[in-house]
């Protein structure tokens, strides 16, 4: 019977063999993320709700794709329940139990099972958005611990374990389960454990909070270095976040820039990261930036990341639009927008290398307040003639209209003149700033420039402090964004309301009529500032709902929504691609049929309105609400 | 969106008053007046501007302030007494309600007037000179009439004031008593008030430091004056550059509205109003220059007819304010449509001038495309949704189809529009074939696009037969089939004479001598006589009027003669073609003098005439018996503007307009259109 005690000795052992390895591996990779800068990390309170951010938050991300979630559920949970099971049994009582390891061995088979998920996934034919190299190694790594571990339980549970057939078994599970114990530093299994350490040390604890915790996070202006040029600038939680990277390519799928062919693969762009970090990253075997570049670089700790001849093209960071879809569709809950504003930072800040088309716009803002350079007081130029009342020191108001940049267009002055009637209409106590609004500074932040950011809300906190009212209302959900969200940062504590949540409440409350528009087909696109920054996505369509068009929605839509290419100072960067955003998203919304696009912000009515040959209208919400309400005359 | 289009859409203050953008349209005098008072008519016509989203519309050309200058011959205003300040109030709520600023021309026409109406007064001047255009001899105005106009000028500003108006200018332009004083060709006096030009801008100065005393300087005034009199004897373009620097200097105007030439004869009246014969905004470069020496805004006017041209005006800065005024006739709603990015749907000036020369002869002011301009209390600008959708049949995609084919359509209804050709245009597309007449083309050019874009059934390349018609199962059949050229009655005309249309379409291309005979004084036999004397050909142009293009107005038919006289053409007026024979391969035309009876002959190469069209009427006499009308219009339901009272339960309503009734013009064709469909 040395057999079987053999066994039962060598078997839990490899499971603790396999933890240990694992542990060298994650301890090899930490050092690296030791090199990145200090963070303040609420270690005790991320382990407590580590169990509810992985089975609730990334839950909720994995389970967008069915087929991932039940693989991944199998997969890891047999892996882990079967490892913790086989690891247990050095405890004499469990070892002696052949009930147990039959129990073991049902951990195994399910694991199995969920390997030929794995790989069914890569074999024959890869999943496009998967990453090849060592993940096409994993499914064999997987197979081979889970058919090893199940045979050698069944073995010991048949009360055998002599012969052959044991040794061989164990062979196989050694082998699977060492090889997936070693990936632990370089390969596929980095994720399990850096996806957990990242889980308790995020960065952004507030959104498992529930609440959209989106606000960039001010730059220390005074710093000796600001924002990132190489890996070490990045804070240590971050470097770890970039190791949670699974290769899953969700990321790919859902960003704009991509789709449009334009240099930018957020996947890429986090393995970039990790690979700049580290000389002895394997080869990176996902798909390309569009546009192909391949370009080594340095790499280590102190390695230029950002360059014509770095690892990543700065054309990569500018084409970002900021949107979040990555960070929204990403299951391992990193960060891809914070680390693109971390690095446009430092170019802008510290390298003047802002896109050559962006630098007038950001100039202008420094200096005029405005991006195009325009006299602030011009910003109500679109309603002359409409007696728009302006705030000034001495009544209050219960709304102060923020107008925002989108005054300025010819376009947008339109759906801007459709508000003021509709709040006039509805009785509103409104005003305006009139020329003592400037910009919120949202394109100078995206763009990296914090320190026109951080002066510009400065000045208007100060102007805003001058002022009573009850609470801000706009149309921009960008400026929306940088006022309710990033403004506290600075002192400026305000109320915002979306223009589509107050007309809302309005219409609640019986001070706006609508009639019914029939025979209008309507497919609302949610800008990317008010569903992805600010979680809402349901007045907007409840104020549709309550005019009576005929509502139909884009494949993607809501939180999931495709951005229109607007934002992050992506126009003005203008970095070219192969097609471009607003054409790919009109072509969703024509995909649905409606004659109109309605739309919520100045961003996405210009980039959407200046798609060629469109056959839909484009029109925002308060346009369509206006017409309803005086259809009725 | 045009280029610029921002340029145009940014507001204007000028002492407090707040223009919401750059466009407006000048005081002219559309012959709407009743009684020397704005009323309805009057004050609609300029509220759709004001709804259509101009910023300033200025109204009441030429508004007299003294009775020596009458309101009586173009149905003007008359500022001269209170009366006229109630309905001034009413005018001004009706255009401020749209977001719009009205204000008035005020004057004192001087010569420019008629002294046989209303209050049979002589007429003033500096100088005895007579004015070809107005035909008076004036009286040597005395001081004591200065003094006295001084202060009517005053007193009706007041009443501007008063009235709610928000601001006035007072017009030195087109040769009015301000300009008589200022220009050299008219004031030959050796007083304070004439030699020197300090001396000639006294009278003006005087007016314009009582008008303030007046209503105070927080009340805007301000001036509409030539930049350049081009005339020999005039105003040279230093001199009006001098006089705007020294008066806005002074204080005294707190706008220029400059304009080029002036208007003491036919050519320089048709020159000051430029038709489609001249570039778009030939003068803009002398509001430029005069806006380089100035500090308060200069508009200007004058063929600006597109709003890629007034948007190049304002953002280049040669003027604040560009004026689209025969613009807004066309489309009172076209900066709406800017700012609504609905720039392709702005039905765009020609140039035709039909709108003006139906003024200047005692008419009232309509435009050549847009019939419901002027007519705003019966006419829609906007057409409504009908309550039951018909189908409806169109034949002929000429204007008069075209009109009836959008109005419908827009109506909600199923519209099916046969065109025989291969496009649509009628005669316009003929007449658009001559020369400078070219631009009459936007007519089609727009009414296409619309109905186009309506989603009109255009079938082109399609006889409409009976069975053609019947076969879309109609509720409604109009048949807008126009006219065929019409020979005449002359013997051998059928034989051996070919129409101008004929020579328009290339169906006959003349060489040699041609005599170019017209019975009809439009546009036809002079452009035609015109582009065959271009070609080379000897023409001599016979008319049984008085003169060549009698019918023509007065913007366009000094052009017409001025090309004919260019390029050699005879004319020879009172003449009436009696018979043309074969003689060898050329004609004989035998004339007759209207007059005298003596006859004449010419042996010519060709023999063209133009005797207008008759209908074609074919199809509308074919369909007429099953129809549930007989083809007939209710004219009592029509001109109380109801729809046509004919049950459609049973059958289908046949309906006929424009040339296929009757051989009438572009605007007939389209009001027919109009005010049948707008009830369809």
């Amino acid at each position: 019977m040395t057999g079987p005690v053999l066994l039962t000795t060598l078997f839990p052992g490899l499971v603790w063999a396999m933890a240990a390895l694992a542990l060298v591996q994650v301890w090899r990779r930490a050092a690296l993320w030791r090199a990145g800068a200090a963070a303040p990390v609420a270690w005790l309170d991320g382990l407590a709700k580590l169990p509810r951010r992985y089975l609730v938050d990334v839950h909720h991300v994995v389970a967008r794709d069915a087929y991932a979630s039940r693989m991944h559920a199998v997969v890891a949970g047999g892996l882990l329940a079967a490892s913790v099971l086989t690891a247990l049994a050095i405890l004499p009582p469990l070892a002696g139990s052949r009930i147990y390891w039959v129990l073991v061995a049902l951990a195994f088979a399910v694991t199995a099972v969920g390997s030929f998920l794995v790989g069914a996934r890569r074999y024959p034919e890869k999943q496009k958005r998967l990453s090849a190299g060592r993940f096409q190694i994993l499914p064999f790594l997987l197979v081979a611990y889970a058919a090893g571990g199940t045979l050698t339980a069944l073995l010991l549970a048949l009360g055998g374990g002599g012969g052959v057939l044991a040794p061989l078994a164990l062979l196989l599970a050694a082998a699977g389960g060492l090889g997936l114990a070693f990936e632990v530093r370089h390969g596929p299994m980095r994720h399990a454990a850096a996806g957990a350490l990242h889980l308790v040390a995020h960065p952004r604890p507030g959104r498992f909070e529930g609440r959209p915790d989106t606000a960039l996070q001010p730059l220390d202006l005074d710093a000796p270095r600001l924002g990132s040029e190489m890996p070490a600038d990045f804070t240590w939680n971050r470097l770890l976040s970039y190791d949670a990277c699974v290769s899953c390519g969700r990321c790919e799928i859902a960003c704009p820039a991509f789709a449009a062919g334009q240099p930018l693969n957020p996947k890429r762009l986090i393995q970039d990261l990790v690979a700049g970090l580290s000389p002895a990253e394997p080869a990176y075997a996902g798909n390309p930036y569009p546009g192909g570049r391949e370009a080594e670089g340095e790499r280590g700790p102190l390695a230029r990341l950002i360059g014509p001849d770095a690892r990543i093209h700065p054309d990569t960071l500018w084409s970002c639009t900021t949107c979040r879809a990555c960070v929204e569709e990403c299951p391992m809950m990193i960060e891809h927008v914070d680390a693109v504003v971390s690095l446009r930072r430092h170019q802008t800040l510290e390298r003047g290398a802002l896109p050559e088309k962006a630098v007038g716009p950001v100039t202008d803002l420094r200096q005029a307040g405005e991006p195009g350079g325009r006299s602030l007081a011009a910003r109500t130029d679109f309603a002359a003639g409409l007696d728009l009342p302006v705030l000034d020191g001495r009544d209050g108001v219960d709304v102060l209209l923020w107008l925002g940049e989108g005054a300025y267009d010819l376009r947008y002055g339109r759906t801007l003149r459709a508000l003021v009637r509709l709040l006039r209409q509805a009785n509103v106590d409104f005003a305006v700033l009139g020329a003592e609004e400037r910009d919120t500074g949202d394109l100078a932040r995206r763009l990296g420039d914090e320190a026109t950011f951080q002066s510009l809300a400065r000045a208007n906190i100060a102007t805003l402090a001058r002022h009573r009212f009850g609470r801000i209302v706009t149309a921009d959900p960008h400026a929306l964004h940088a006022l309710r969200n990033e403004y506290p940062a600075f002192g400026g504590h305000y109320t915002v309301m979306h223009h589509t949540a107050f007309l809302l409440e309005l219409i609640r409350a019986g001070k706006l009529v609508p009639n019914r528009l029939e025979d209008v087909s309507v497919t609302y696109h949610d800008p990317c500032y008010l569903a992805r920054y600010n979680g809402e996505t349901e007045a907007p369509r409840a104020v549709l709902d309550a005019i009576g068009v005929s509502r139909r929605e884009m494949g993607r839509s809501g939180r999931r929504a495709m951005c229109c290419g607007g934002g992050g100072g992506a126009p003005v960067s203008d970095v070219p691609g192969e097609r471009r955003i607003p054409d790919l998203r009109m072509a969703q919304a024509a995909e649905t049929g409606a004659g109109i696009v309605a739309v919520a912000c100045p961003s996405c009515t210009a980039m959407l309105e200046g798609v060629p040959d469109r056959k839909a209208e484009i029109r925002d919400i308060a346009e369509l609400l206006l017409q309803s309400v005086e259809a009725g005359r | 969106m045009i280029a610029n289009a921002d340029a145009l859409l940014k507001p204007l203050t000028i002492k407090g008053l707040t223009i919401r953008n750059r466009v407006m349209s000048t005081s002219h005098a559309p012959g709407y007046g009743r009684d020397g008072k704005p009323q309805e008519r009057y004050q609609l016509y300029h509220a759709e501007k004001a709804k259509g989203g101009i910023g300033l519309t200025m109204f009441g050309g030429s508004s007299s302030v003294a009775p020596d200058s009458p309101a009586a011959p173009w149905n003007q205003i008359s500022v001269a007494d209170d009366a006229v300040i109630p309905f001034f109030r009413q005018f001004s709520d009706r255009v401020h309600g749209y977001g719009g600023k009205l204000m008035i021309q005020l004057t004192h026409m001087g010569r420019r007037t008629k002294w046989d109406t209303e209050h049979w007064l002589p007429t003033v001047s500096p100088s005895p000179r007579r004015e070809p255009a107005s035909r008076t001899i004036p009286k040597e105005i005395e001081e004591e009439d200065i003094a006295r106009i001084v202060k009517s000028f005053a007193q009706a500003a007041r009443r501007c004031k008063e009235g709610g108006l928000d601001g006035c200018e007072v017009s030195a332009a087109h040769g009015h008593l301000i300009d008589q004083f200022w220009s050299p060709s008219v004031n030959q006096r050796t007083d304070k008030y004439g030699g020197s030009l300090e001396n000639r801008m006294r009278f003006g100065i005087e007016v314009l430091e009582a008008m303030r005393a007046e209503v105070g300087d927080d009340y805007v005034i301000g001036i509409r004056m030539s930049g350049d009199e081009m005339i020999a004897d005039g105003l040279s373009q230093e001199d009006c550059v001098a006089i705007a620097a020294e008066y806005a200097k002074r204080g005294l105007v707190d706008f220029l509205n400059v304009l080029g030439g002036q208007a003491r004869d036919h050519i320089a009246h048709a020159i000051s109003l430029p038709n489609m014969s001249f570039p778009v905004a030939p003068f803009l470069f002398l509001p430029s220059a005069i806006k380089r020496e100035v500090d308060v805004p200069v508009f200007h006017a004058q063929r600006v007819t597109d709003l890629a041209t007034a948007a190049r005006a304002v953002a280049e800065g040669h003027v604040d304010m560009v004026a689209m005024t025969r613009a807004h006739i066309a489309d009172p709603h076209l900066v709406k449509k800017l700012s609504e990015g609905r720039a392709d749907d702005i039905r765009q000036c020609v140039g035709a001038g039909y709108c003006i020369d139906r003024i200047y002869v005692g008419g009232d002011a309509l435009c050549i495309q847009n019939a419901a301009t002027g007519r705003e209390a019966t006419m829609p600008h906007d057409i409504r949704k009908a309550d039951v959708r018909r189908r409806i049949v169109v034949i002929g995609a000429g204007p008069g189809g075209l009109e009836a084919a959008r109005v419908c359509a827009e109506r909600g209804h199923a519209v099916v529009l046969f065109e025989k050709g291969p496009q649509a245009g009628g005669q316009i597309s003929i007449a658009a074939k001559a020369g400078w007449r070219e631009a009459m083309s936007g007519i089609t050019r727009w009414l296409v696009s619309q109905v186009t874009k309506l989603g009109v059934d255009l079938r082109f390349n399609t006889e409409a037969t009976e069975a053609a018609v019947l076969a879309e199962k109609p509720d409604v059949v109009i048949v807008a089939t126009g006219g065929t050229p019409f020979r005449g009655h002359a013997k051998g005309a059928e034989q051996f004479a070919v129409t101008t249309t004929d020579v328009l379409t290339g169906a006959v291309e003349p060489t040699g001598s041609v005599l170019l005979y017209d019975e009809m004084g439009q546009h036809n036999a002079s452009s035609v006589a015109e582009q065959l004397a271009k070609r080379g050909c000897l023409v001599e142009i016979a008319t049984h009027d008085r003169m060549v293009a009698e019918e023509v107005g007065t913007t366009n038919q000094p052009i017409h003669l001025r090309e004919l006289y260019k390029l050699g053409v005879v004319m020879t007026p009172n003449m009436e073609l009696i018979e043309i024979y074969p003689e060898g391969n050329r004609f004989v035309a035998a004339l007759r003098n209207t007059m005298t009876d003596a006859e004449e002959e010419r042996l010519v190469d060709r023999i063209v005439v133009d005797h207008g069209t008759l209908p074609v009427d074919g199809l509308y006499r074919g369909l007429k018996d099953a129809s549930v009308n007989r083809g007939q219009i209710d004219p009592d339901a029509l001109i109380r503007g109801e729809p046509q009272p004919y049950d459609l339960s049973s059958g289908y309503a046949l309906y006929r307009i424009g040339d296929a009734v009757a051989g009438r013009n572009i605007h007939a064709a389209i009001y027919d259109a109009l005010r049948l469909c707008k009830d369809i």
